[in-house]
């Protein structure tokens, strides 16, 4: 296991390797540059501004600097926002986690049980009813459910803030709108593995001796059943974190989904790179640690 | 439970616990006035940044020698207590007063501003809004540096050493001395020789100090050669700018020609001071933290917490602390118009910048009529530039014929809302200008002047393109406009979006035939829209320029008599509305809503609500009229109201949702 887990750290590093090479000369090729403005500047203030970025130096050179910086763990300071990348993270990143994770609790939170019971009584009105739901669930984009939810909740209703942060209260629409879908996703997984698991040898043999039919689901069924939901759990996360900008802004959380949009159209070089970099190495992680969960799932799985 | 559940079960709750961590660290209790600042601001070095967001916080927490008043954008007394000018109109003097503080302790005089306008002025502090100070003598020399100096100048050399006992980001030592002479490189070509941005590259300098003459190179340490050291920059010796201080508590400041809005610009924050310790303690960015920063003004910053607020507490010693009536004021760093509406609703935020135009139209609608809503013109045109460098947008009869084709009322209501229909380029409001118009759509002379142009019908006119940079309301327009202009004039059109980047570095380099653009303007002149369209104007970027245009410009700026002035630039305004090479097409309008019990607050048409005068007064009955505002009404804030309140689902929709 301490092999597989080196082996896939090393292919990490290459991954981050290549994305950073990736966006460092895609950023170069598009027009503008971080200090482009609505007003014509200066040249010796347009030659200064490049020299701080380094933008005087040739490509190769400026790769270089670049390089040696983040791997030191600088990742230099936002063009836009002047301040280190290194702290918009630190701000950012518990406040996107806060929300991913609250997500992704609601997701499975609804989703799972939706499915199993939806597969337990497979074609009855709640299984279609519940079905239905999912489907439409998954084609509504966030933003959509964001709007239908803040008019219902805040609106209607009066039960919940519009927007901002600092509360959980602030949390729980934000969270729902984003893991809505994946709820869905997850709904329509979990039914299905659960439906392949119900058919099987070991599930006859447990009803025939006898148990009660919530003891063979969820003692007999469950894990197995789990399998198909957890690799979800790696797109899932990627889905959420990319799927956040719209949320972010639609509720004004302070996370860093939108500085990742944001920042490219600002052509803030150091801010996208850090981005960009972060992201590759959460993903990357999320897969690793959905790999491991295979084998703590499923026996019959092992690390190569 | 076995042994997998139960670890299963500690990660969810140790996930929960972590969400309930991360959410208790941003608890806060509610500040006294709450408003939107529209998104997360550049920087708060007034020196730097160009934005209104960053101005707003700016104008809170430092403070110049004038401040502008809220209603009028009269200057008031600032950190001067008073202030004359000479004769001529040339020579400012302003007596400082003797309380004013830092916030560190230390007393903020005259040498703070000196400090702060070098600082300004240098080329290496990256100030875009430099300029604004070129009105002062030989500024505008000591911006260019190298490039501003000529041989027989007092000049300074900033070398890359830092003088013993400096803070750690002081500038280098200063050496200072006369320049003799310049010697070019050989074999340089003349164009590389005549290139702004590689002036410092081919030429040394020969300055002589002390009775000594030193040859300077400019650059990193490694442009030293053998006979010549290498300096971080050369630039004229700061004495020669007229802004000094005879003594600690006196600025005097010596202009170019009389400007008679000169006190719009003190009184504007790029040119307010910033606390040298600090500073240079802290460096570039980190000083502008609010752990690190000191500033001057009614306000101090408590924290900052990027892209969610800034909060900001009454600055205690403050010299007119007692007429600051504000203990504590968040800025909300919200860019969806949609969500800082719904914020504005829910009583979460007392006033917000700007509706989104579709709100704006409902809002209109709201019977009987809202009372925080108040629509007005404002200090920005939009309008339509063509480049006059392609053919046959070069012939002015075509430039007239497509300005008179337009149907600037369709363009309102159709993507707009509350906007006025501008048919000159200055917008109204000035106080004494009257700003001269174009002729209103006029479709037969529209097409009799393209006929004498040559496409009669618009026949074999060449297809031309509509650049706009992408926003749904810019593609409105262009789609409208080229209707208009397929509809009246008969002739073949095309649209073009460009993200914001791109349309930039397009319009610049002048690819394109006609573009739309907008201007807001800087200070209460018309200069600051006129001086845009001088043929040799940075921001021109039409191709056109006219010498008498030029020479009226150039002349208004020494006339001391301001009626006789004014009648100038109208005449100006006049040549551009007839020849020039835009289309105005409206001028923007105030949307903000603020609560009523927001006093202090004025309507003005730079849409510009100083902090510094804002009271906040919730009467209990809801009976007591406010004095002036627009937003002067009964005050009846009560949450029923908003919950009574109900627009269509439309105006709620995301707007988030647009570029998805």
């Amino acid at each position: 296991m301490v092999g597989f887990i080196f082996r896939r750290l090393l292919w990490m590093v290459a991954t981050l390797w290549v994305v950073f090479t990736l966006s460092f000369f895609l950023m170069r090729a598009v027009p503008g540059g971080p200090y482009s403005s609505e007003r014509v500047l200066e040249p010796e203030i347009e030659a200064t501004i490049r020299r701080e970025y380094n933008l005087d130096k040739p490509p190769y050179e400026q790769y270089w600097l670049k390089l040696t910086a983040v791997v030191s763990g600088d990742l230099g300071a936002s063009t836009k926002i002047r301040a280190p990348v290194n702290r918009i993270v630190a701000e950012g990143l518990p406040v996107s986690a806060a929300l991913g994770l609250l997500a992704l609790a609601i997701a499975f939170a609804i989703g799972l049980p939706a499915g199993i019971v939806s597969a337990v009584s497979r074609g009855t009105p709640a299984d279609i009813a519940l079905m239905s739901v999912a489907t439409i669930g998954i084609a509504l984009p966030n933003f959509v459910v964001a709007g239908f939810a803040i008019i219902i909740f805040v609106f209607w209703f009066e039960l919940l803030p519009a927007a901002g942060w600092g509360s959980l209260e602030q949390l729980v629409l934000p969270a729902f709108c984003l893991g809505a879908p994946y709820a869905a996703y997850v709904a329509r997984i979990a039914r299905t593995g659960m439906l392949d698991v119900l058919s099987q040898d070991h599930i006859r043999t447990a009803r025939a001796k006898g148990l009660g039919p919530l003891s063979v689901v969820l003692r007999h069924a469950l894990p197995t059943a789990m399998l198909p939901v957890v690799s979800f759990l790696g797109p899932a996360v990627a889905g959420i974190m990319t799927g956040s900008p719209v949320v972010e802004q639609i509720f004004a959380i302070p996370g860093l989904g939108w500085h990742f949009v944001q920042s490219a159209i600002n052509r803030d070089y150091p801010m996208a790179m850090g981005l960009v970099l972060l992201y590759t190495a959460l993903l990357y992680t999320m897969n690793l640690l959905v790999d491991l969960s295979y084998g703590l799932l499923d026996p019959r799985v092992e690390w190569e | 439970m076995s042994p997998r559940i139960a670890a299963a079960l500690g990660l969810a709750a140790l996930g929960l616990l972590g969400i309930v961590w991360v959410v208790v660290q941003g608890q806060l209790p509610p500040a006294e006035y709450t408003f939107n600042n529209d998104g997360e601001i550049e920087s708060l070095d007034p020196a730097v940044v160009t934005g209104q967001p960053a101005g707003r916080i700016i104008e809170a927490v430092f403070e110049g020698l004038v401040r502008l008043g809220p209603k009028d954008r009269e200057p008031r007394p600032g950190i001067a207590e008073s202030w004359e000018l000479s004769e001529d109109g040339l020579t400012y003097t302003f007596k400082l007063r003797k309380d004013a503080v830092w916030s560190n302790g230390e007393p903020c005089n005259a040498q703070d501003f000196v400090y702060s306008m070098r600082r300004f002025l240098d080329p290496l502090t990256l100030a875009e809004y430099a300029y604004q100070a070129w009105y002062l003598k030989n500024a505008k020399r000591y911006s260019r540096a190298a490039r501003g100096v000529e041989v027989g100048d007092l000049v300074e050399v900033e070398l890359h050493e830092q003088p013993d006992g400096a803070l750690e980001y002081a500038r280098g030592i200063v050496l200072r001395g006369k320049l003799v002479r310049v010697e070019t490189d050989e074999g340089v070509s003349e164009d590389d020789l005549a290139d702004a941005a590689q002036f410092a590259d081919h030429r040394t300098f020969v300055v002589e100090v002390d009775g000594q003459e030193n040859r300077f190179r400019i650059g990193e340490a490694a442009a030293a050669t053998a006979d010549s050291r290498a300096c971080r920059q050369l630039l004229l010796d700061f004495s020669e700018v007229g802004f000094t201080a005879p003594d600690d508590h006196t600025i005097v400041m010596e202009l170019e020609t009389p400007t008679p809005y000169w006190l719009q610009l003190v009184g504007f924050y790029p040119l307010w001071p910033v606390n040298q310790t600090c500073v240079e303690t802290y460096g570039k960015l980190a000083w502008t933290e609010a752990e690190n920063i000191v500033t001057n003004g009614p306000f101090t910053l408590e924290f900052r917490r990027i892209r969610d607020r800034m909060r900001l507490r009454k600055f205690a010693d403050y010299w007119d602390a007692d007429d600051v009536h504000v203990e504590s004021i968040d800025a909300l760093a919200v860019e969806s118009l949609t969500t800082q509406f719904n914020l504005y609703e829910t009583g979460k935020c007392d006033y917000i910048t700007k509706v989104s135009p579709l709100t704006a139209r409902e809002l209109l609608k709201v019977d009987p009529p809202r009372e925080d809503f108040y629509p007005a013109p404002q200090f920005g045109t939009y309008f339509y530039s063509m480049n006059v460098t392609r053919p046959p947008l070069d012939d002015v009869r075509v430039r007239r014929a497509l300005r008179l084709a337009i149907d600037r009322t369709e363009i309102i209501a159709t993507a707009g809302s509350v906007e006025q229909p501008a048919r000159s380029f200055t917008p109204p409001g000035i106080p004494g200008y009257d700003p001269p118009e174009c002729r209103d759509t006029d479709t037969e002379e529209a097409r009799r002047l393209l006929a004498e142009a040559g496409f009669p019908g618009g026949e074999g006119f060449p297809r031309i393109e509509i650049l706009y940079n992408f926003e749904e309301q810019h593609q409105t327009v262009a789609e409208l406009v080229r209707k208009q202009w397929r509809r009246v004039l008969g002739i073949d059109v095309s649209t073009r979006n460009e993200e914001w980047q791109t349309y930039l570095s397009s319009t610049r380099q002048l690819k394109f035939d006609v573009a739309r653009r907008a201007w807001i303007g800087d200070y209460l002149d018309p200069n600051t829209f006129l001086d845009l369209f001088l043929s040799y104007g940075e921001n021109n970027q039409t191709g056109w320029g006219d010498p008498e245009y030029d020479e009226i410009i150039e002349a208004a700026k020494y006339e001391s008599d301001p009626t006789a002035r004014l009648a100038m630039l109208r005449r100006a305004e006049e040549i551009l509305m007839d020849k020039g090479p835009l289309i105005p097409l409206f001028y923007y309008a105030t949307r903000y809503l603020v609560r009523p019990h927001v006093k202090g607050f004025y309507y003005n048409v730079q849409d510009t609500h100083p902090l510094r005068y804002i009271r906040i007064e919730r009467s209990e009955g809801g009976r007591r009229k406010a004095e002036g505002g627009t937003t002067a009404s009964d005050a009846q804030a009560s949450p029923a109201r908003y919950s009574a309140f109900r627009l269509p689902p439309a105006a709620f929709a995301t707007q988030g949702a647009s570029p998805w």
